[in-house]
């Protein structure tokens, strides 16, 4: 048996080989939804970038002041400041085309300094949620400074203000001004620092490290092209029922359980090839220890085996090729849905991923995950592995049990 | 090296073969004649093993296909009807797919492979895909596919459907090389030509049963020394019927093969000296004959003679 058993796998895998387009959109379509996903979440690999338009009709020192605050340190990573005219400003953040447009008023520097009323008017662009909301705060914060400012250094901001109109401050100037102002903020500085109320600083237990999420959607991707392949290849006991060569073979001494073991053979290539593409460009985009590679790829082979032999007794089942193959695609797309492929099952709903868990690849699925965010490589215990043998033997049996019955000689 | 005993396999009420009994030798072919639908292929089925017999024994090389079907398969070599071939598949790769699974390895398995390649013509395309094949030629690698083990009997269940005729006269010389191997042959066919040209014996099967068997010669001579009249014309039914039947009496032999309205096939010793008489019964009766037909008898004729129907029907 076990050599008509290796004649059957070379056999198939031959002919499999033959068919690179097949191979291609096994690859190619859960490539496609998986890099669409990915991008969807890592934006481009980039943080979010916002633009802030002011038109500042003060010129001031103060508003220059005001404009160069939402550049500062972080905060300019995340907002771009460009200087703009009131009619472009209007024009631009109606287009959409920024996240918010400051006007600064004329005589916004000396309504600060003589404690007079003043609006800066902020519009933002409503199709933002997250910049403009930042935008905002930012602003609010600026106000806040400025009010504590205007009361703690009025005067000497007075005399900086008098000295910019006399022209450039000497030296005497200068220092006399910082000398006020450093004692000041010494008066202050106790009251700040120490502070008034003793903090006790409770350090949090460390927080599990959470997974990169585009990781979570990798072994849902992966079960999708192994879905695809195993019902296709799955297909080929109807097409050689078709083509007549079952028959032939039932009329030989060549043994139908080693044709059968013959194809899990060369599927478990085909899975194992299309496992260590989808693992290795996973691995090295996710950065995910090697270290987990060959328990996660013998995973996926072995559940894509499982898959291949359970969608063959399936087909096996009906009447004709085409209600076969029809029953067989129709149910991929709720198998792909509830076993994790196009949302991982840790985002579902608990009771749609206890459900999906319980789907032949939600099972895998589930596994792989834990395998992929594990601290440790094998960390899927035996008791899935068992289980896992156990679905794909039982496939495999029944398989050559349909041919058996019937099946091959028809 | 084959026996077939009272065979019988049921669908139910259908009786697709009913108590079929033959044997035939080694170094021989043995054929199964009959129209489509006949029971052939259900009979070469039981023989290969796809089905089971409702009763009856069948012996292959003297193993029970039954009790003892691997040994019994061993033996068996099948060409079936459809083109049963992987053709995504190189001819040689088929060659020894089919090999091992007979069984066959290593240099034997090799040397074989090309033995039948260049059998069967195809030595230069072994490398090629039978998708890429004429019709012939899948035709002679689905026969080198039967044969690669060199079987002590071989089924072949109407070899030449939809061959054109240099690759069907290929397929005879393959066939009797087999013969002359020391291979049993048993061949279904509905062409009464390649029955008289292959087959040592025959059997002649209709509705599951066989009505006939023996040589070649000796069914031939079932029809003695009679001639197959075949007229052309308008013949009214019942009144054609009583003409030739009173005609009968003054001509021995003569009987109604088939008969419509356009065509009447009759059988009869030296015809061509009874022409006029008959012309002038028929004309009597109302009918008319705008051609004529004469033949020396044939397995056709007898098939006629012994179902009433035509063997291609």
């Amino acid at each position: 048996m076990f050599s008509f058993l290796v004649t059957s796998a070379k056999k198939d895998l031959a002919r499999w080989r033959q068919d690179k387009t097949a191979f291609l959109i096994w690859l190619g379509i859960p490539f496609l939804i998986g890099g669409l996903i990915t991008s969807m979440i890592d934006g481009g690999g980039g943080s979010p970038t916002g633009v802030l338009l002011i038109a500042d009709q003060d010129s001031s020192l103060l508003s220059g002041f005001v404009a160069g605050a939402y550049s500062q340190d972080q905060l300019g990573e995340l907002i771009v400041v460009e200087q703009v005219s009131i009619e472009e400003g209007e024009a631009r953040i109606n287009d959409g085309e920024a996240s918010g447009f400051l006007t600064i008023p004329e005589g916004f520097q000396e309504a600060f300094l003589n404690e007079t009323p003043v609006t800066l008017t902020l519009k933002t662009n409503p199709a933002q949620t997250i910049l403009p909301g930042i935008i905002e705060d930012v602003t609010e914060i600026l106000l806040d400074l400025g009010f504590y400012a205007q009361r703690l250094l009025g005067s000497e901001i007075q005399q900086i203000k008098n000295a910019d109109e006399n022209g450039l401050p000497n030296d005497v100037f200068v220092s006399g001004v910082a000398v006020d102002i450093q004692h000041k903020i010494d008066k202050v500085a106790p009251m700040l620092s120490p502070p008034v109320l003793d903090v006790v600083i409770i350090e949090p237990p460390p927080a599990e490290p959470q997974p990169d999420i585009a990781l979570l959607f990798l072994p849902g991707i992966i079960l999708m092209a192994v879905l695809f392949s195993s019902n296709s290849l799955a297909a080929d006991y109807w097409e050689e029922r078709e083509k007549g060569t079952l028959r032939r073979l039932v009329s030989t001494p060549g043994m139908l359980s080693g044709f059968v073991a013959g194809k899990a053979v060369a599927a478990l290539v085909v899975m194992g090839l299309i496992a260590t593409i989808t693992l290795t460009i996973g691995f090295a985009y996710h950065d995910v220890a090697w270290s987990k590679f060959v328990s996660s790829l013998l995973w996926v082979s072995l559940g894509g085996v499982g898959l291949f032999a359970w969608f063959a007794a399936l087909q096996m089942l009906f009447p004709n090729n085409q209600a076969a193959n029809l029953v067989t695609t129709i149910l991929l797309f709720p198998l792909m849905m509830a076993g994790g492929s196009f949302f991982p099952l840790a985002a579902l709903p608990d009771w749609i991923a206890g459900i999906g868990r319980m789907s032949p690849n939600g099972f895998i699925v589930d596994r792989l995950s834990g395998e992929l965010t594990a601290a440790n490589a094998w960390s899927i215990d035996a008791r899935s592995w068992l289980t896992l043998i156990s679905v794909t033997v039982s496939g495999l049996a029944l398989s050559t049990w349909r041919l058996r019955s019937g099946f091959a000689r028809k | 090296m084959l026996v077939v005993e009272n065979l019988v396999k049921q669908y139910g009420d259908l009786t697709a073969v009913d108590d079929v009994s033959f044997d035939a030798g080694k170094g021989s072919v043995f054929g199964l004649l009959g129209p489509n639908g006949a029971g052939k292929s259900t009979l070469i089925n039981c023989i290969s093993g796809l089905l089971t017999p409702t009763t009856g024994h069948i012996a292959v090389s003297g193993h029970d296909i039954v009790k003892d079907g691997k040994a019994a398969r061993k033996s068996l070599g099948v060409v079936p009807q459809e083109i049963a071939l992987y053709e995504d598949l190189p001819a040689i790769e088929n060659l020894r797919y089919w090999g091992k699974a007979y069984g066959l390895r290593g240099k034997g398995l090799e040397d074989r492979v090309s033995d039948v390649l260049g059998h069967i013509g195809l030595a230069d395309r072994a490398k090629d895909l039978p998708k890429e094949f004429s019709g012939g030629m899948k035709r002679r690698l689905n026969f080198g596919c039967g044969v690669v083990h060199q079987p002590k009997v071989l089924l072949l269940d109407e070899p030449t459907v939809g061959v054109d005729p240099q690759s069907r006269a290929k397929l005879f010389e393959l066939v009797e090389a087999e013969r002359d191997a020391g291979a049993c042959v048993l061949y279904t066919t509905h062409y009464m030509e390649e029955a008289e040209r292959l087959c040592d014996s025959l059997a002649i099967i209709d509705h599951g049963k066989i009505i006939a068997n023996g040589t070649v010669a000796e069914l031939k001579s079932q029809l003695g020394a009679r001639d197959a009249l075949q007229l052309t014309g308008e013949f009214p039914a019942e009144a054609t019927k009583s003409a030739i039947a009173e005609l009968a009496t003054s001509i021995t032999d003569l009987e109604i093969l088939s008969q419509d309205e356009t065509t009447l096939m009759l059988t009869l010793s030296l015809a061509s000296q009874h022409l006029p008489g008959i012309f002038d019964a028929l004309s009597k009766a109302g009918g008319s004959v705008s051609e004529t037909s004469l033949r020396s008898p044939n397995l056709e004729t007898l098939f006629l003679l012994l179902t009433g129907n035509e063997l291609r029907e």
